[in-house]
């Protein structure tokens, strides 16, 4: 059973286009929010902490952004409200392989996964049976 | 020992320690002053010589006779078990019983002494000589012979006795000083050298004084001493101090010594040459030192003295001093300080070493290591070029090209294939920037020119002309016409461009963009500056990132984060820099600084 909202966090709009496709098409979740960088996320996230039930249950987020990059973000969630950070599982989607951005994303304990692009159908598929 | 039985009262009362014996040493009667005199007290059975000074035959004569008189110094063992040296005179006395009165007296001091002397003349060497002009003898002591190492039966005459004496200035020098002994009574006292009965090479120290009778000199007599060791050291140590002071000159080190109460202050010669001063115009004063200080090291090293002088911190510093001439040196100092039972410091005494060669050495090497850490973050730079533009549009094609070969996108094909062409066109415009760059970095200072900036702001403006009218934006260029810098001219249009069509993308939207450029001469620099009144940007936050690839910063969909990157690369290529000053809000300027030789 694929989560029912998901937010795509990424400024390129080409892979935030293919991802929604795939994502819906192996039922990874009904909704996709896309949005193009960490504020436009942060915006998002915080005024859904009354109303729990409709927070994303999934969040991939892309590191490289203007404006407010994917490290900025999650520094400003860690000072958000409690729930928000229980209750969406955060994973990195990067085109990065530097070993210091995997290392880093390992300092912040509410992070579910950290992938590297493509994103592929296997990844899909391991983020949905741990839901 | 009877003392009752005594006929000689006068003997009994005496205060001083005196025995009457027989011819065979035995008490007969003894004073009162005998027994503490030995330490003894009444309860000492006491009879015999014997049993104050132990078997005394030999010393004493093995039977005494009459009309003996006999002095001898004997050594003892008192009770307290301290070695007592006791003088012991026997007389005979007047009675027909063969009677024997001995006297004691205690010597230990004396002969203590004695024996020290003995030593100390023994250890020092030190003999003694007499030369009697009128019976033409000589004697020598037995320490003289054993200096010259010849037999104690050697029986010398004078001439001999100047013999010895090493042929040449040693030889010349004695026959002089005993010469001038023997006409005028002049002592001498010299050190010269010997050649020993053995053939060994001796310095000696040889002193004399005349005995004169009748305004003649009738004898001369003197000491002599092995002085041998005590030269020899001498001169191990004159070398080393020489060696010390060779060393200490080539390392351009230079010594000072400090009476602090006095405040007497001694350089040596390499102290006024490191210093660039005549020994004539120094005053010899703390002041003078601190005269010489670099005006910006002044407070730290006077603290720096002071501290030490509290005994709060070692003397080692650096410091700058101005020489006459103007010129700058880097001196090390090093000092220790010397203070009374106290604690009051008395003297300080240090050195001062050149360092200015290593100073620049260090320069250039610091100098080296940031080219170092500069290539390095390019290095990093690439890396993340690689890692984000190139992967990003390559995974891009793959996961779009992977979608369409399965069912995933089959409804979507058209909108896919566009996709696909569009991240291999930027594939492509990635590639080629990444050559671009390549090229840049590759640029040789010899590739530099005079490039008259204003001809090209011209050039950049007019190409961008309709961007500037369609913004209504005013650019003022007040750089003078015949401005030039070293540079390359396609890399300050590419800047100039860059820098341009920044401001006015990044404008207010309440007022129209207003540009000014102008150039400042720096000495050494040229400066351009770039002012605007656009948006501005966070500093506190984006520094960091500004000049860096791929960085964007405002949420403005034709930002590539390339040009602030490139810029910086060309600048960095002809030699310069490019920085920044912003607020938000305040716009930004930005400063490009040539070198003004090449």
């Amino acid at each position: 059973m694929g989560a029912k909202k998901l937010f795509l966090v990424d400024d390129d709009e080409i892979f935030r286009t293919a991802a929604e496709v795939l994502i819906k098409a192996l039922g990874l979740a009904e909704e996709v929010v896309s949005l193009e960088n960490g504020l436009l996320a942060y915006d998002a996230l915080i005024p859904l902490e009354n109303t729990p039930d409709e927070l994303p249950e999934l969040m991939f987020l892309d590191i490289n952004m203007p404006v407010m990059n994917g490290w900025e973000l999650l520094e400003e969630l860690k000072h958000a409200p409690e729930i928000i950070r229980n209750k969406v599982q955060i994973h990195i989607l990067t085109s990065s392989i530097a070993p210091e951005d995997l290392n880093l994303s390992k300092t912040y304990d509410f992070i579910e996964g950290y992938i590297t692009k493509p994103l592929t159908n296997s990844d899909i598929e391991r983020i949905k049976s741990g839901l | 020992m009877n003392t009752t039985t005594t006929s000689n009262f006068t003997i009994k009362g005496s205060p001083l320690p005196i025995a009457i014996v027989d011819a065979k040493f035995d008490i007969m009667e003894c004073s009162g002053a005998l027994l503490p005199f030995f330490e003894l007290s009444g309860k000492d059975e006491i009879n015999s010589l014997f049993d104050l000074l132990g078997d005394v035959r030999e010393a004493l004569g093995n039977k005494l006779k009459k009309g003996t008189r006999v002095t001898e110094t004997l050594p003892i063992i008192s009770r307290k078990g301290k070695l007592r040296w006791i003088r012991t005179n026997v007389h005979s006395g007047q009675g027909q019983n063969q009677q024997f009165q001995v006297y004691f007296d205690d010597v230990t001091e004396g002969k203590i002494q004695y024996e020290l002397a003995m030593q100390a003349k023994k250890i020092a060497k030190i003999g003694s000589w007499k030369v009697d002009l009128i019976k033409n003898s000589v004697f020598w002591s037995s320490m003289t012979r054993q200096i010259h190492e010849v037999p104690n039966s050697f029986e010398p005459d004078l001439e001999q006795g100047i013999e010895f004496y090493k042929e040449g200035e040693h030889r010349d020098r004695i026959i002089q000083v005993v010469s001038e002994c023997i006409e005028s009574g002049t002592p001498f006292d010299v050190e010269l050298i010997i050649i020993t009965a053995k053939g060994n090479e001796k310095w000696v120290r040889s002193i004399g004084e005349a005995e004169r009778s009748n305004g003649k000199t009738v004898a001369f007599r003197g000491v002599f001493q092995d002085i041998d060791d005590i030269k020899k050291e001498k001169r191990k140590n004159e070398e080393l101090n020489n060696r010390m002071r060779a060393a200490v000159e080539s390392a351009n080190i230079g010594i000072w010594d400090w009476n602090v109460a006095d405040n007497d202050l001694i350089w040596d010669d390499n102290m006024f040459a490191l210093f660039g001063l005549e020994r004539s115009e120094f005053t010899e004063a703390y002041d003078a030192w601190e005269t010489s200080l670099h005006p910006q090291d002044k407070e730290f090293a006077a603290n720096e003295v002071k501290l030490a002088l509290e005994g709060k911190k070692e003397f080692d510093t650096e410091f700058r001093i101005v020489k006459k001439d103007g010129s700058v040196a880097h001196i090390q100092g090093r000092a220790q300080v010397f203070r009374d039972k106290e604690g009051q410091p008395l003297r300080m005494v240090g050195i001062n070493a050149d360092i200015t060669g290593l100073k620049r050495k260090d320069e250039r090497l610091r100098r080296l290591l940031e080219v170092t850490e500069k290539q390095n973050q390019k290095l990093i730079n690439f890396a993340h070029i690689v890692s984000h533009n190139l992967r990003s549009n390559s995974s891009n094609i793959s996961m779009l090209s992977g979608m369409l070969v399965s069912d995933i996108a089959s409804k979507e094909k058209e909108r896919f294939l566009k996709m696909i062409h569009t991240s291999s066109e930027k594939l492509e415009d990635t590639l080629n920037q990444l050559n671009e760059i390549i090229k840049i970095q590759q640029t040789g200072h010899r590739d530099l020119q005079e490039v008259k900036v204003f001809t090209i702001l011209q050039n950049v403006c007019e190409s961008i002309n309709a961007i500037i009218k369609e913004s209504n934006a005013e650019v003022t260029i007040k750089v003078p016409p015949a401005l030039k810098v070293w540079g390359i001219p396609s890399y300050l249009t590419s800047i100039f461009m860059n820098l341009l069509s920044n401001a006015l993308k990044y404008k207010t939207l309440e007022t129209a963009p207003r540009i000014e450029i102008e150039s400042k001469d720096l000495g050494n620099k040229t400066v351009l500056v770039f002012h605007d009144n656009g948006l501005g940007i966070d500093l506190k936050k984006h520094r960091k990132n500004l000049f860096g690839m791929y960085k964007t910063f405002h949420n403005n969909t034709d930002a590539k984060g390339m040009g602030l990157y490139m810029s910086k690369n060309q600048m960095e290529a002809m030699n310069g820099k490019i920085e920044v000053k912003s607020k938000p809000g305040a716009g930004s300027t930005f400063y490009l600084y040539f070198m003004n030789e090449q």
